[in-house]
């Protein structure tokens, strides 16, 4: 009975493929997203603008203190009731990119304020504006204790995607839930969908933990 | 080409500048001292606004530095500023230091703003060491190559916070011969040194300051032969007993 089951899982694997996809699509999109996000929001919660620092800093309370699932059946059932229509893929690329964003601004906000406040005078005596200062001098130190955190905080999002499952969206934990339906062996059908999510986690993983290293023999350097 | 008036500046409840009065004009040589807390350094971070003040009015080459409507960014290219703790990019080679400013603020075409760079980096002796980064050099090289990233921008002041009081005794000549160079080449500046052989050497005029009012101003001769005041008499008897 066991080989009956595995021989349907292969025959139904291309299945298990597009869930693949369909997480790497929400997660590589919202990704994408909470980083240039983040980055923006990050720079704005290292400023000396209070207001800024504390509208920033309840939005990642917010976001930090409730579940996600929460969050996105939030966004999933309460907007249409303010008249707002989405369909499952976006509100899950909607509600992962605000989960994404309050962790990466964090990242991004402690990055900057790791640069010596040494390095904002020079480059403002030398009368580069705001941005200038940042593009050529502050953010580039940054990515130093950045860059790190940031690939490790790409695997959890990534982990985190299964959660769209909930409201309807085809992604790999939901391919699992669906198979498991018509093959009822559980531990074969989620050891697998585990399999995939590794597959796409772990190389991650290693990324960040060599940019650790490097960073680290960098930092001894300077 | 720089003018206080009547400049007044709190941190919190304390109060480190008090009425500060100066007039520095084009070409002059001035040096700032006096004891540690003395309100020095936050003198001289005023004249390019890495400090605010509260009270009075601060005029730079005709530009109001009291008017809160003032763009800064352009004063401050004008103006160069020479750091204690040298404040070199630690991920860009010297070369790019120096270069950095006269690309982005003056949109100079990068071979350009290179070859300016090196000349730059040869006039304080350092031709050689423009792709080193800051790591690969002593400090009187990396306060150099600070100076250098000024002098880039063809600044009309020059300002230097302590620029030798981080350096290891035998490296302070090196960058005290680039400073006298540059007094001798006409330009303004302001240093807030101990540097009493400096001071004696280039300066037009010495001023002591303590406990945030400027107390004592004169030429450097009469100023260490004769101080007209005690403050300013025990300063420079300690400074120049140790």
């Amino acid at each position: 009975m066991m080989l009956f089951y595995f021989q349907r899982l292969v025959e139904i694997f291309p299945f298990f493929l597009k869930g693949l996809w369909m997480t790497a699509a929400v997660s590589g999109i919202s990704l994408i997203m909470a980083t240039i996000i983040g980055l923006l929001l990050g720079i704005a919660r290292a400023s000396e603008n209070k207001l800024l620092v504390r509208l920033i800093g309840a939005y990642v309370a917010v976001i930090r203190g409730t579940p996600f699932v929460v969050q996105i059946f939030i966004i999933f059932f309460i907007l249409p009731e303010w008249g707002i229509q989405l369909e499952a893929f976006p509100a899950a690329l909607l509600s992962l990119t605000i989960l994404g964003t309050a962790f990466i601004c964090e990242i991004v906000a402690g990055g900057i304020k790791a640069v010596p406040r040494g390095q904002w005078e020079a480059a403002s005596s030398s009368g580069l504006n705001l941005y200038q200062q940042l593009r050529y001098v502050i953010v580039p130190q940054s990515l130093q204790t950045i860059l790190p955190p940031l690939v490790g905080q790409y695997v959890l999002l990534i982990k985190d995607s299964s959660v769209v499952s909930v409201i309807g969206v085809m992604d790999l934990t939901r391919v699992g839930w669906v198979t498991v339906n018509r093959i009822p062996e559980g531990l074969m059908v989620f050891s697998l969908v585990g399999l995939l999510y590794f597959a796409i986690s772990y190389p991650l993983i290693r990324l960040s933990n060599r940019l650790e290293k490097k960073m680290a023999t960098q930092q001894v350097m300077l | 080409m720089i003018k206080f008036n009547g400049v007044n500046k709190w941190f919190g409840k304390l109060h480190v500048l008090r009425d500060i009065d100066l007039h520095v004009t084009s070409g002059e040589v001035v040096v700032v001292c006096g004891p540690s807390g003395s309100g020095k350094s936050t003198l001289i971070r005023c004249i390019n606004r890495l400090e605010k003040f509260q009270k009075g009015e601060l005029f730079v080459d005709g530009t109001p530095l009291h008017d809160h409507s003032t763009n800064l960014t352009k004063l401050r290219a004008e103006i160069g500023f020479v750091f204690q703790q040298f404040h070199l990019y630690p991920h860009m080679t010297a070369l790019q230091n120096v270069t950095l400013a006269p690309i982005n603020v003056r949109k100079m075409k990068r071979a350009d703003a290179e070859k300016l760079g090196r000349e730059k980096l040869a006039r304080v002796g350092l031709a050689d060491k423009a792709d080193a980064h800051p790591t690969q050099l002593s400090g009187g090289q990396q306060q150099r190559v600070a100076i250098a990233r000024g002098l880039a921008m063809s600044p009309k002041i020059m300002l230097f916070d302590e620029p030798t009081s981080a350096l290891d005794p035998e490296m302070i000549g090196e960058v005290l011969d680039v400073m006298v160079k540059l007094a001798s080449e006409g330009m303004t500046m302001c240093v807030v040194t101990h540097e009493m052989g400096f001071a004696r050497q280039v300066a037009h005029r010495v001023i002591f300051m303590d406990e945030g009012s400027l107390v004592e101003s004169g030429n450097p001769h009469d100023f260490f032969a004769n101080p007209k005041t005690d403050r300013a008499a025990q300063f420079i008897s300690k400074i120049l007993t140790h």
